[in-house]
Formats: structure tokens, C-alpha cells, sequence
């Protein structure tokens, strides 16, 4: 074969290819009855597998709009999430966030106004829930640099009820639940025995985000807060060094290593029976009824966390955005019009899935078979958010830290939480916080 | 001039030579990877000098604040400890793998029955994803179950808690990397050893040395250029060493093991601080880019 024959036949396959691919594409379009796509990003999670696998293709029929589901590990995704937002590739239609996401994607315009595309939020919604899409928040410290009088609109909506409840064995508690974190402790101390690897209580101390979600709790239960006024910087308060200090305490009752715990061990140490109650994330309840995973199969009652001063519960939902640069903003917004309504929503609970509609919390049958919805609706009622801010990740690190460190050395409250304090305060001064 | 060499050239070569763009030909041909190459290194590490001299706040454009990242990067004692914990992984995990590859190359160099399959084994390692190997290690150091727990408590009647101690952690992730990355360098000079001419060691042999001696006189000096190439590959990898990292400690306990390009990652990524987060990678792109001048100058015609 020649050169010049070999181009021919190059140029000739190169546009037979192309003309195959866009005629492939037309007939497509032609012949179906479809609506177009929508593409979904997401983090993995056991807990959207319900949406996954039974509501998408019910969607897909009912709406005759294609649904494409990306996904990859936490970290992963919200760096993609970050890339196509700043970029406005497009990729995705629908950003799938952790609900402290919101501040930085709404602020940051990455996400398109819901309101203005005629979305009416319902009263059936969780009120905790449908709050956390709003940006300004409606309620609490506003951001620096953001207009202290401007409206609050919704960004994003809610897609799974998740957060952090008390989880507590009740062949130890046959009481009930733990009222106080007091009876926590005493339970812990009485009934513990590493000998037979029973541990009074269990915990997240990997630093960052697991270890302060942990102390997060104990923090609001006993009276202190992340931010006073005007951003201040309040975890080293008196209520927090003595939730930290309360923390620090049930150490001595929790297995070897909880410093480099993260859910997946915290998780596992309940699900073998070798824990009496931890404070985790709802994706854990369906497993603790599971006998494939499971050896304390319906000995595990939920409930809020215990009260000192105030009960709390710390929320971390799954929210759903619909992306600024989404190629099928319609298709994306009838999707979280039909996830929202009330009659998916309630068969969304039937199958297992944690609604985040008053209505399905309410069936019977959504209750009955998942036994644990009645603890997360009263969750949902004293729930706090992680502080509206889109540099909580950075604070969060900083006390992450330090708390790790005085797990470690399992003391020195005060001088951990003030060495974090400082720190934070300075970084939030540098980022322009009145007062940080 | 040879008129047999004038009958060799090819009839298109006067034809070409008449036309002014037929010199432009081979630039023509090399242009486009040229460019592409270009487009894949050159631009994006521009546009992230460009970016580590900005700042980034929420819902505003960029704003251009020249030097003062770097600025800032001078009085961050956290990345001076990154840097610093970079420094004792890179040094100490590349010396360990040079030894043990080294050890192993030599004692593997000659034929013996099983050689293929005992070889093969032995790069197993390093055929493993890293996170892969992170996840591996995270349960042998479990304080709880672990297999290192339960030898050490065995031995001291006490359990061990690796990864949640602080002067444990580093080590512990020092050994997963020599683990993974000594079967790299044992190729290396593997192959390094069996491409040397046999007739300097059977004339040393002849002589009456013996194998220290060889080795010591012989083998190392001979083997020097590739023990530079693979030091330096090594090391180079082990400055940008991510994975490990962040499926085993995320950085702790504390920041016992926050390398710098875990906080080069948190910082861009999870912080938002995509102009301070630059600053820090354009910084220890200058320190790998300082280490390997300095190493190529010391070893200038060995290599």
C-alpha cells in the first residue's frame, strides 16, 4: 500500500466512524421516547443503594429521563464536585454533598438557585432537613462577605435523613436508653472487661473530621459550641474543656486504639458485640439487624444521644444540588420534584431508605420495618448542623488535631482545646472573620 | 566528491531540497507532540504559579496577591514539620530499600532451582495498588486484632496500638514503604549486576580476593551508575508519597505523619485554599528539583 493510499484510507475510516457514531446519535434521539439524561455525582455510601438500585430505574420509567450514576470515595468525589463547579465543565447535573458542602457550593455559585427554578418546598418536608439546602442559612452567624440582610434560597434539597444517633445495646440497658452521659460511664465502668473484649463504649479518634463529629455531641450536650458571637472562637469554654475532659474518661473503657478509629472500626467493635453503645451515623442501622454482619442481631436499641445540659444530635445529611453548569437542569429538577413527593418518599422508607418527608417518617409500615425511624425523626428535631461556613474544614482540622493529641495523651483537655482555639482563631482572622 | 554516494541518494532529495518548507519539515513532524507535551507539563504547572500567586475567597474571583503565599508558607510551622517528616520518610525509607534490594540482588544473582518463581514472588509488592497496600497494613497494625498486636502482646503480655502512637507511626509507615518499594530497587540492581563484564571479577578471583573485597572494590564501584539512577527514582517517589498515608493515618496521630503532600492535598482540596495550597506544591517542586540537580552534580560522570 502506498502513502498516499493509506491516507485515503485513513481519512475515509475516520469519517465513516464519525458519520456512524453521529447518525448512531440522531437515530437515538429519533426512535426513543427518552427525555434526555441526567447525570448524578456522588460519594460512595451503603445508603444510597436504595436510590441507586430501586428508585432511579423507577424514575427513569416514570419520567422516561435517563439516569447516569458516577461515583467514587468521599474525598475523591468532592474534589471532582469542586473541579466541575469551578470549571463549569458541565459533567454532572446533580451534585450529590455532605450537608456542610452547601456553604461552599452555594457560595461559591457552583450550585443553581432551586427557587428560581420554581421548586415549592412542601410542609411535609423535616424542617432541620430542608434547612440545611439554604444559603444564607436562615438561621445563625452569617459568613464574612456575606450581605447580613440577604434572602436565604434554597440550593439544595435533602436525599437521605443522615445522622449521628445512640446506638446502645439492650441487654445491657434493659432499662432503656442511657438517659445522661453520666449513666454512659457508670455503665462503662461497671460492666466493662477487656479480658473478654467488652468495652463500655466505642469512638472515632482519627483526627479531622471523625474525632470532632465524636466530640461534637458531647460538646453541645454539655452546654459549650463550636463559634459565640461574631465567630468567636468558643471550644475551649468551660463546658467544652469538661466535655472533652468526660470524653477523655470513658477512654478507659473502649478498646485499644480508638485514636486511629474511623466509622468502619467503630462500626465493626458494635456489630461483634464487643461494645455497648457509640454514637454513629444511621447508614449503620440496617446492619445491625443483619445476621451476615452482625452478632448482636435486634440487641441494639437507637436513640438520641444523651442529655447533660441539652440533648443533641449531630446531623450530617446527603444533600442534593443541581450543579450551575448542569446540561439538563429540567430533567435534574424533576428528579428532586418526584424524590420529594410524598409517595416515593414513603416507599423510599418501605424499602428501607431514611426519608426526609414528615409524612413517611409517620407509616406504620415504614416504621415497622425500619425500627429505628422513630430515633431519627426526634434526632432531626434537636439536631445541630456543622457550623454554616465554607472554612469549617479548616477549623475542623485544627481541633481535630488537637483532640487527637489528647487522646493520645489522654489529658491535658484545656491546653489541647486552647492550642486549637488559637490557631483557628488566627486562620479565621487571616480569612477575614470579624473577630474569629 | 564520490559520484557512487551522488547515485545513492534517494530522486525525491533535489526535489525537496528546492522548496524553502522542506527544511520546516522535520519541525512540521515534531510540532504536534511538541505541543501536546507541552499542553500536558508546561501549561498546567504555569497556571499553577499563576494560581499560588492568588487567593481565593467564597464567591469572589481570584484576587492576584503576588508573594504572599509564600510569604505565609515561611512562618507555617506546619509545613515546615510536613517538610520536615517528608525529609526523615524520604532518607530513611530510600536507605532501607537500598540495603535490603542490594542484600537481596546479591544473594539472587546467580541461577538456582525455583529462581522464576522465588523472583517473582518477591515483586508481588510492589504489583499492588498502594491503597491497596495501605488497606492491607491498617489491619495488620490493628490494635485490636491486628497481627503485629497480637505478636507483640503475645512476646509482652501487653497490646500495641501502632498507628495511635506517635513516635510509632512514621516508623510504621516507613516499614509498609520498604515493604512495597525494596522489590523495586532489588530489580534494578539486579539487572544492574548481571549486565557487568564478568572478566574484572575472575581476574580478582585469580588474584586471591575475596568476596568482600570484591564486592567492596569491584561490584559497588562498577555498580555505581545505577545505584544513583535507582536511589534517585526512589527517593523522588518517596518525597511525593500520598497513598499510604492517607489510608493509614490521614496525617496522625497529630501530625506525626502529615507528609507535604497530604497537606499540599487538604489544603487545596478540602480547605479551599487553592492559592496557599499551590504555593506549597510550587515550593516542594523546587526542593525535589534542588535534591536532584544537587544529586546529578555530585555523581556528574558516573551516570
Amino acid at each position: 500500500m502506498t502513502r498516499r493510499r493509506f491516507v485515503q484510507n485513513s481519512a475515509a475510516a475516520a469519517m465513516a466512524g464519525g458519520a456512524v457514531g453521529a447518525l448512531s446519535h440522531c437515530g437515538g434521539n429519533a426512535t426513543s421516547n427518552n427525555r434526555g439524561q441526567i447525570t448524578f455525582g456522588s460519594y460512595a455510601d451503603p445508603a444510597l443503594d436504595i436510590l441507586k438500585e430501586v428508585f432511579l430505574p423507577e424514575f427513569e420509567r416514570d419520567t422516561g429521563i435517563r439516569t447516569e450514576w458516577v461515583e467514587a470515595d468521599f474525598s475523591g468525589w468532592f474534589q471532582k464536585a469542586l473541579n466541575d463547579g469551578q470549571t463549569r465543565a458541565g459533567a454532572f447535573d446533580i451534585y450529590v454533598m455532605d450537608d456542610l458542602w452547601v456553604p461552599r457550593f452555594a457560595g461559591a455559585s457552583y450550585l443553581a438557585n432551586i427557587d428560581e427554578l420554581g421548586f415549592q418546598a412542601d410542609q411535609d418536608f423535616v424542617p432541620a432537613a430542608l434547612d440545611l439546602g439554604f444559603w444564607p442559612p436562615k438561621t445563625g452567624l452569617r459568613q464574612p462577605g456575606i450581605d447580613p440582610k440577604a434572602r436565604s434560597v434554597l440550593y439544595a434539597l435533602p436525599l437521605i435523613s443522615d445522622l449521628q444517633l445512640l446506638f446502645y445495646r439492650n441487654d445491657i440497658y434493659s432499662q432503656g436508653s442511657p438517659k445522661t452521659w453520666g449513666e454512659i460511664l457508670q455503665v462503662a465502668r461497671e460492666r466493662s472487661d477487656p479480658a473478654r473484649r467488652q468495652y463500655g463504649w466505642v469512638t472515632r479518634g482519627v483526627k479531622g473530621n471523625p474525632i470532632v463529629n465524636s466530640y461534637f455531641v458531647l460538646l453541645h450536650a454539655f452546654g459549650g459550641e463550636m463559634f459565640g458571637e461574631s465567630w468567636k472562637v468558643v471550644f475551649n469554654s468551660l463546658q467544652a474543656v469538661e466535655a472533652l475532659e468526660f470524653y477523655l474518661s470513658l477512654l478507659a473503657y473502649e478498646p485499644p486504639g480508638v485514636a486511629e478509629f474511623d466509622s468502619d472500626q467503630e462500626g465493626a467493635t458494635l456489630l461483634q458485640g464487643n461494645a455497648f453503645a457509640a454514637t454513629m451515623w444511621t447508614g449503620w442501622c440496617g446492619q445491625t439487624d443483619d445476621p451476615a454482619r452482625s452478632r448482636v442481631v435486634n440487641k441494639i436499641n437507637f436513640d438520641v444521644p444523651p442529655k447533660q445540659v441539652k440533648q443533641v444530635a449531630k446531623l450530617g445529611l446527603f444533600m442534593a444540588g443541581i450543579a450551575a453548569s448542569a446540561p439538563n437542569k429540567a430533567g435534574a429538577q424533576e428528579f428532586l420534584k418526584w424524590f420529594s413527593s410524598p409517595s416515593v418518599q414513603l416507599r423510599f422508607a418501605r424499602n428501607g431508605g431514611i426519608p426526609f418527608k414528615l409524612s413517611a417518617f409517620q407509616d406504620e409500615e415504614a416504621r415497622k420495618k425500619s425500627r429505628w425511624l422513630d430515633a431519627i425523626l426526634k434526632c432531626l428535631a434537636c439536631g445541630v448542623p456543622s457550623p454554616r461556613t465554607s472554612d469549617w474544614s479548616k477549623v475542623e482540622d485544627i481541633l481535630g488535631t488537637e483532640l487527637n493529641r489528647a487522646l493520645l495523651e489522654r489529658g491535658k483537655a484545656k491546653q489541647h482545646l486552647d492550642a486549637a482555639a488559637a490557631e483557628a482563631t488566627a486562620f479565621l482572622k487571616g480569612a477575614g472573620y470579624p473577630s474569629g | 566528491m564520490d559520484s557512487s554516494l551522488e547515485l545513492k541518494r534517494p530522486p525525491e532529495a533535489p526535489l525537496l531540497r528546492r522548496h524553502r518548507w522542506a527544511r520546516l519539515l522535520p519541525v512540521a513532524l515534531v510540532a504536534p507532540t511538541a505541543l501536546f507535551a507541552l499542553a500536558i507539563t508546561v501549561l498546567p504547572l504555569g497556571y499553577s504559579v499563576v494560581t499560588s500567586l492568588q487567593e481565593f475567597r467564597l464567591g469572589q474571583p481570584p484576587a492576584f496577591v503576588g508573594l504572599q503565599n509564600y510569604q505565609n508558607l515561611l512562618h507555617d510551622v506546619n509545613f515546615k514539620n510536613s517538610l520536615g517528616t517528608t525529609l526523615v520518610f524520604t532518607i530513611t525509607a530510600t536507605a532501607a530499600e537500598f540495603v535490603l534490594g542490594l542484600m537481596l540482588a546479591m544473594l539472587l544473582k546467580d541461577e538456582f532451582p525455583f529462581q522464576g518463581i522465588i523472583r517473582s514472588s518477591l515483586i508481588v509488592p510492589m504489583a499492588i495498588a498502594p491503597v491497596v497496600v495501605g488497606i492491607i497494613w491498617r489491619l495488620l497494625y490493628n490494635a485490636d486484632v491486628g497481627l503485629f498486636s497480637f505478636a507483640v502482646q503475645t512476646v509482652t503480655g501487653k497490646s500495641i496500638s501502632v498507628l495511635s502512637s506517635a513516635t510509632l507511626a512514621l516508623p510504621a509507615l516507613i516499614v509498609v514503604d520498604i515493604w512495597e518499594w525494596t522489590p523495586f530497587m532489588f530489580l534494578l540492581l539486579l539487572a544492574g549486576i548481571q549486565s557487568l563484564p564478568q572478566e574484572p571479577f575472575e581476574a580478582a578471583r585469580m588474584d586471591g580476593a575475596g568476596p568482600w573485597n570484591i564486592f567492596v572494590h569491584l561490584t559497588l564501584p562498577m555498580l555505581r551508575p545505577v545505584i544513583v539512577v535507582a536511589l534517585m527514582i526512589r527517593a523522588l517517589d518517596a518525597f511525593t508519597v500520598f497513598d499510604q498515608v492517607f489510608v493509614l493515618t490521614q496525617g496522625g496521630p497529630g501530625t506525626a505523619t502529615e507528609v507535604a503532600t497530604l497537606m499540599i492535598y487538604k489544603t487545596a482540596f478540602r480547605f479551599s485554599q487553592f492559592g496557599y495550597g499551590a504555593s506549597m506544591a510550587i515550593t516542594l517542586l523546587i526542593l525535589v528539583m534542588v535534591f536532584s540537580a544537587a544529586v546529578t552534580r555530585a555523581f556528574r560522570g558516573t551516570v
